[in-house]
């Protein structure tokens, strides 16, 4: 009776963990990154993106951070094109995450400035007050070592200049920490192929409505302010105080975005709070 | 059918044909006691 | 038959340094959730959320559930083996080995040496600790079954041999990395690659870490609470080949909707929901092993905690199959649900099991009988309370967040900005914080019960090996 004898009784079950073992975690290997997902505009790290991720990993961003977007309709609204297999080769490890505690960041790349990751990263309450993310102002404080940087491409494999590994002299880790972020997600041109067309007559349906107006004051404070002040004077963004945009140019301004300005698009919040804001900018000094 | 529904079923229908023994072999008649015995003797242990 | 030596000192000391990680997880449980509502608690950069969350994971499932399943292992294979241990040193190198690994992981993952990948951020310096002590571990009860002087071998110590192979299997391939420095290294695999080797590890560290070894533990100390044997040996045979087997398969319901081939994804699913059968087999033997019993519930302390915490079990792996289907988890992935389906197995089932494996053995351990019986059940109530709210809030907060998530208006425009789906959630997070408070001081209270009992156990009644 082998119920009796230890020996065959681990052998058994280790037989009856690799099957399963073998055929999800193991095949798959033979299909998955090969040349059937390469995607050729995907492009491997820099030794200063490859540091910024690997203050991402040391920091434990994944924790609150995911970096897959799933092919459902609203997510592909909210963060961008669904994640490929292709966009991940260059990732060991890989930084899906588990967790939304925050915002997906799979397509973060390119969606603001610089200058806002710098402010955002050092305070995030001091952009969106209520927000619960740390505060990761000593990334500031922290230099990265050129020498380091370099053995790292080398064991990962990833092409490197010398002028990439001398220009890292004097840079911080927040510095690689915003160039990992910028470039996470723009290896596909997304942005362009999901660009929604504004089509039609635009007409703001409710000119120097009072409401409309209050309304827009408030999206303007959750949207907005962090880039072009509470009083709309202008920081990361310029001042918006002395409206000189019609109603229907603004409406599609802050539609699209300006694309390479590091204005975002706010197509998402859709329509009718598009046009409280374009109130509120252009009639809230009305009487 | 392509090799790989035969692999499939061929696979899925050995498995079933293991499950069925085991559980054959467990409740055979007359393998009760020997089977059950463990659960006795663990008690008797203290 | 003569009697037979046992060696208790060990399992003793392995129960006081398990009971102390378990309280360092909930302490800092319970400081991240109070992090979540307060950005202002997070002490750069040693104490940041972001590198105190693996802390608490891995103290939780590594030094309070690991830790135990030592100290539980090292006691019942003595007992179901009617012998010693194979290596009493062993069991002592064992014990240093243990918490001098427990400690640099601390250390390190609080200085931010962590690759990541969950439940397995330590680093490989650490992993290398983490082998040599698991192969100690696995000689030694290994051996000791081996040369046993008990003919039957027993389910729990089927769970016990399949744990041992299926941890040191999953966790070795998952570990492959390629070293840059002594704190840092980069994975093996790439990509989707990674994603797909990473939750064949998690899931079935969940199967032979927070699964087969509670189960384990189960099987031996309900009988031995009640007196009487478990309902179907059979049974609880026949459940464990399909629970081993069927485990390895799921894997990928972690990663459903990402890039991971589609084929492997249905895989997991279909094998999840037949999970169902095998873990249920678990809790009708348990339940029926109830028959007649069922008084005991309410005179015997300790049979509360183990039928509360099959019960769990069997909701987690309800629930477990509900999520691993693609529409629901596109609904709950991500979402707030997910720590409450966590917490309900960790909390509930885990460490129900543990407290009254505990509750059973350490008077016997220290030859005196408990300090306090009242005490105890207000124990059981305070951790039973404390887990609802914890789940029950966070279900809430899941269902609710992921709706805001997924909200459309008709112009086809999201409902929501991510900020004020965040906002929504304070209030459930300050829930879910007093949750944790409520069970850290059922946990307090069971701390101070099992002290009162040693200290109240006759210096010289405890000698260093005990017969029985
Ligand atoms: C406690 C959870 C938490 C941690 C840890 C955390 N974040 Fe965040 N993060 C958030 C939340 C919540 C938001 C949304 C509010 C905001 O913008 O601050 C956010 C927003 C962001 C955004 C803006 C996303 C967008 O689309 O607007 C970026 C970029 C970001 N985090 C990067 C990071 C990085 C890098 C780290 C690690 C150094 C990190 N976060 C750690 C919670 C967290
Ligand atoms: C991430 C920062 C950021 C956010 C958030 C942001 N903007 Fe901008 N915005 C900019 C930048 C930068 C420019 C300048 C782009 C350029 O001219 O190239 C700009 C330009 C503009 C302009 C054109 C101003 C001009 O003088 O040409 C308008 C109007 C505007 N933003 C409105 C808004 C509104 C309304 C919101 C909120 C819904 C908003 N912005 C949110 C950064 C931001
Ligand atoms: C049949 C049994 C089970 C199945 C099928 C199952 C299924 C799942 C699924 C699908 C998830 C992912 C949820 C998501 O992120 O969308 C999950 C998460 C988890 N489950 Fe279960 N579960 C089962 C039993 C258990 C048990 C008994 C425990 C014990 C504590 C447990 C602990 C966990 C943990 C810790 C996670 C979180 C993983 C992470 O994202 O970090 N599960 N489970
Ligand atoms: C009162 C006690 C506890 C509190 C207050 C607590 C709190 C928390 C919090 C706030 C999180 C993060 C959830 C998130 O990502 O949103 C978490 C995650 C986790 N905790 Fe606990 N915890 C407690 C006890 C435990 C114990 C004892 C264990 C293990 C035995 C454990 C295992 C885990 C795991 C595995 C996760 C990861 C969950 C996931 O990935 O979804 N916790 N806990």
């Amino acid at each position: 009776m082998w119920e009796k004898k230890p020996v065959i009784l681990l052998i058994l079950a280790t037989a009856a963990i690799l099957v399963g073992t073998c055929i999800t975690m193991v095949l798959p290997f033979v299909w998955v990154n090969t040349e059937a997902d390469r995607i050729t505009s995907v492009t491997p790290y820099t030794p200063l993106q490859q540091d910024g991720r690997d203050v991402y990993i040391r920091e434990g961003c994944n924790n609150c951070h995911s970096q897959t977007v799933r092919p459902l309709v609203a997510e592909v609204l909210r963060y961008g094109d669904y994640s490929k297999s292709g966009e991940f080769v260059y990732d060991r490890p890989f930084l899906w995450g588990s967790r939304r505690t925050g915002p997906d960041l799979a397509r973060i790349g390119g969606k603001y400035p610089d200058a806002w990751h710098y402010k955002h990263m050092a305070d995030p309450q001091s952009m969106v007050p209520r927000s619960n993310m740390p505060d990761y102002d000593f990334l500031t404080e922290a230099e990265i070592d050129p020498e380091y940087s370099r053995k790292k491409m080398e064991t990962l494999g990833f092409p490197f200049t010398e002028a990439q590994i001398s220009s890292l002299e004097g840079k911080t880790e927040m510095d690689a920490m915003v160039a990992y972020l910028q470039k996470l997600g723009s290896d596909i041109p997304w942005r362009q192929s999901a660009k929604t067309e504004v089509v039609g007559e635009l007409a703001n349906p409710s000119p120097k409505d009072k409401a409309a107006i209050r309304a827009g004051q408030l999206l303007y404070a959750d949207n907005c302010a962090m880039c072009h002040a509470e009083d709309l004077t202008g920081d990361i963004g310029p001042a918006l105080d002395e409206p000189y945009l019609d109603d229907a140019d603004l409406f599609r301004l802050i539609h699209d975005g300006i694309e390479d300005g590091g204005m975002p698009s706010f197509a998402a919040l859709g329509s009718a709070r598009l046009w409280q804001l374009v109130n509120f900018i252009n009639y809230r000094k009305q009487p | 059918m392509d090799w790989a529904s035969i692999l499939y079923l061929g696979t899925s229908f050995g498995l079933f044909v293991i499950f069925a023994l085991i559980l054959l072999r467990t409740w055979r008649p007359g393998n009760r006691d020997k089977m059950e015995k463990a659960k006795f003797r663990m008690l008797d242990e203290d | 038959m003569e009697n037979p030596t046992y060696d208790t000192t060990i399992v003793r000391s392995f129960v006081n340094w398990s009971i102390l990680w378990g309280l360092v997880a909930i302490l800092v449980g319970v400081l991240i959730s109070f992090q979540m509502v307060n950005p202002d608690l997070n002490i750069a950069p040693w104490f940041t959320y972001g590198r105190l969350r693996p802390l608490h994971t891995n103290a939780g499932i590594y030094g309070w559930g690991i830790g135990s399943f030592m100290a539980l292992y090292l006691y019942m294979v003595q007992r179901l083996c009617r012998t010693g241990l194979w290596s009493p040193t062993l069991a002592k190198v064992q014990l240093y080995l243990f918490n001098a690994t427990i400690i640099t992981a601390a250390v390190t993952l609080v200085l931010g040496f962590q690759t990541s990948k969950e439940y397995h951020e330590m680093e490989w310096p650490v992993d290398l600790m983490i082998v040599v002590l698991w192969v100690i571990f696995s000689v030694n009860i290994i051996m000791t079954i081996i040369k046993r002087r008990e003919e039957q071998m027993y389910v729990s110590l089927w769970y016990m041999l399949a744990s041992l192979v299926g941890v040191a299997i999953l966790f070795l391939v998952n570990s492959a990395a390629v070293p840059v420095s002594l704190f840092k290294s980069y994975s093996a695999f790439a990509g989707t690659n990674d994603a797909n080797v990473q939750w064949w590890f998690g899931h079935n560290a969940v199967a032979m870490v927070l699964t087969a070894p509670p189960l384990a533990i189960f099987y031996y100390f309900l009988p031995k609470s009640t007196g009487v044997p478990i309902y179907s040996h059979r049974l609880s045979i026949v459940a464990f080949w399909s629970l081993i087997f069927m485990y390895l398969w799921t894997g990928a319901h972690h990663l459903l909707w990402t890039p991971v081939p589609d084929w492997v994804q249905t895989l997991a699913m279909g094998f999840s929901v037949m999970l169902i059968a095998p873990s249920w087999g678990s809790v009708f033997n348990g339940y029926l092993s109830m028959n007649g019993q069922w008084h005991q519930m309410k005179e015997n302390y300790l049979v509360k905690f183990l039928i509360l915490g099959i019960t769990f079990y069997g909701l987690q792996t309800l629930q477990g199959p509900l999520q691993a289907i693609r529409s629901f988890s596109a609904f709950i992935h991500y979402t707030d649900w997910v720590p409450g389906h966590v917490h309900m197995g960790t909390l509930g089932w885990v460490s129900l099991v543990i407290f009254a494996a505990i509750y059973y053995l350490y008077p016997r351990l220290c030859g005196t009988e408990l300090h306090s019986i009242p005490l105890a059940n207000l124990h059981f109530w305070l951790v039973l309370v404390g887990q609802l709210i914890y789940s029950v809030s966070m279900w809430i907060a899941g269902v609710l967040q992921a709706s805001m998530w997924h909200a459309i208006n008709p112009d086809g425009s999201l409902s929501f900005t991510f900020m004020e789906t965040v906002v929504r959630l304070y209030p459930y997070w300050w829930i879910r914080a007093l949750g944790g408070v409520l069970y850290l001081v059922g946990v307090l209270i069971f701390i101070y019960n099992i002290y009162k009992t040693a200290a109240k156990a006759q210096p010289q009644s405890v000698p260093a090996t005990e017969n029985a």
